[in-house]
């Protein structure tokens, strides 16, 4: 365990090489939080309301801004360039040789990383979304302080599913669709654009149960108080099942294609 | 000058034929692409399913406007992106120097050697969207009109190639300009947004500093008969002289970076 901290530690130092991209990276995601607050000003001010579906406007810029928190610090391109070139080089026969879990070792990295652009770009680009738009603060102190753990779970949804579509380039020997192909998703199904209470029936309800919801639907929705406090601990229950099941995915597919590349070593 | 555009098809057919050399890889990232822009067009109209209008703008209005900046974009980045994206390493690993001592413009190589036939998914996806967003909007169709549509599009493309070059020849005097592309990005996810939807700040971005909006916001406005912020009734012939001004700006940009060059090592 305290050899993966040391990997969390090294990722989020690692970045600190890069200032540039620190820059770029406010730079961007203040005009990406500005965008998705301007889609909904404009979408609520095109019928003139209030409230839509029992939702404020005040409410959905508060999910806008809250809604790319994850997104906007992790990336799966991280993960599944660096994956699927370790497994095709044959790199990989090194990190096997060392007493340590690649795919956790990955994790720990990103875990870094991530962590370093919640702090020095995502949370102050909130913060300066909050102030000029206003944010609505979480329904109940329960609601608020189950927020945290909703994102630690989409954290390790997005690298479990980020490593299943990394591992796949193994045997498709393109990473580059898988990459897009995950973007796909990422974009339709994580809520990050727009939230399951809008979507149509029957896709409203199947999105509640797929893994992509808890990337940012749910930490928005708990936030704002759409979740009962029954329905709060079901969905984060269901959110470790999830863990569970890709984790065992990961586990299988990281088994065969190291199988498999023995096999090609000879 | 004649002796390097007979070139050009040679080394266009040359790495076309080293793409398809991996056919079904080939094919997969176009299908992975066209499901990506698919499933951020599908979110747009989720959105415009419930809201009915963003703005102003219902949904073959909208549609207009990802498929023109989609094909726009495609055929920009064609010659530009890939090309471009790769200066940094071409520079750090020494490449330049060797293309430096070749008997053509070193852009023609690095442009043509690498046109980036990868742009068909974009262009499969966005001509059947703009063909069917042109068939429901309302637009009072005349020899004017027409030749406006065409001469908009040729131009927002220049305009496209010409602001990516600008960004890769910074890598001449820099080494870097990967940042820079991160922030373009963030910019270039606004450009299939109406520009009246965002607050004055960022439409002034978009028209005078990243002049992003010439890539479709502005041309579509104009082709639908929407007033354009800032720039009114100078839109339409602003609009059109943007890409080939962008083109000599960007020659510009690129031949004082040339002068700059002195290789990675300082």
């Amino acid at each position: 365990m305290r050899t993966y901290l040391a990997f969390v530690r090294s990722g989020f130092l690692e970045s600190f090489a890069y200032r540039n991209v620190v820059w770029a990276n406010i730079l961007g995601k203040l005009v990406q939080v500005f965008a998705r607050v301007a889609i909904w000003l404009a979408a609520y001010a095109g019928i003139n309301a209030i409230t839509v579906d029992g939702i404020s406007l005040q409410q959905m810029v508060t999910y806008a801004l809250l809604g790319g928190l994850l997104l906007g610090a992790t990336r799966y391109d991280r993960l599944i360039r660096p994956l699927a070139q370790t497994l095709r080089t044959g790199d990989v026969a090194v990190w096997l040789l060392k007493p340590l879990h690649y795919p956790l070792y990955m994790m720990a990295i990103e875990a870094g990383k991530t962590f370093y652009t919640l702090l020095f770009a995502v949370i102050p680009t909130i913060l300066v979304g909050a102030l000029v738009y206003g944010l609505t603060p979480p329904v109940s102190l329960f609601h608020g302080a189950m927020v945290l753990p909703y994102w630690a779970l989409g954290f390790t949804i997005h690298f479990l599913c980020s490593a299943l579509f990394g591992l796949c380039a193994f045997w498709l020997m393109t990473a580059f669709s898988l990459e897009w192909l995950l973007q796909s998703f990422i974009t339709l199904f994580s809520g990050l654009w727009v939230p399951f209470w809008f979507f149509p029936e029957p896709w409203a309800t199947w999105s509640l149960y797929q893994p992509l919801a808890w990337l940012a639907y749910y930490p928005s929705a708990v936030w704002l108080g759409q979740l009962s406090v029954a329905e709060t601990w079901q969905f984060l229950l269901l959110g470790c099942l999830w863990v569970g099941l890709l984790s065992l995915a990961v586990a299988a597919l990281w088994s065969r294609a190291t199988l498999r590349l023995s096999v090609q070593g000879g | 000058m004649l002796r390097h555009l007979r070139l050009i098809p040679h080394l266009v057919a040359l790495f076309v034929r080293t793409k398809m050399e991996y056919r079904g890889a080939f094919w997969l990232d176009r299908v992975a692409q066209i499901f990506s822009y698919g499933f951020m067009m599908a979110s747009i109209w989720l959105l415009l399913e419930r809201f009915g209008v963003l703005g102003t703008w219902t949904w073959p209005e909208m549609a207009l406007l990802f498929g023109f900046q989609l094909l726009v974009y495609a055929l920009g980045a064609s010659v530009s992106f890939v090309q471009m994206r790769e200066m940094e390493d071409t520079i750090r690993l020494g490449r330049l120097d060797t293309l430096l001592t070749k008997p053509m413009s070193p852009w023609v190589f690095i442009v043509f050697s690498a046109f980036n036939i990868e742009y068909l998914g974009h262009v499969l996806l966005a001509v059947p969207v703009l063909v069917w967003a042109l068939l429901h909007v309302d637009i009072a169709w005349d020899a004017g009109t027409v030749l406006f549509f065409v001469a908009a599009m040729l131009s927002s493309a220049m305009g496209a190639a010409a602001i990516i070059t600008m960004i890769g020849a910074t890598a001449l005097v820099w080494v870097q300009s990967n940042h820079l592309f991160a922030i373009y990005f963030s910019f270039w996810e606004l450009a299939r947004l109406p520009l009246d939807i965002f607050p004055g700040a960022i439409q002034w971005l978009l028209i005078a500093v990243i002049p992003l909006g010439y890539m479709a916001a502005v041309p579509v406005a104009v082709l639908l008969g929407k007033p354009v912020p800032i720039l009114g009734d100078l839109a339409g012939p602003v609009t059109l002289l943007s890409g080939p001004l962008l083109v000599l700006l960007a020659m510009a940009v690129w031949r004082w970076a040339m002068t700059r060059y002195q290789g990675a090592g300082g």
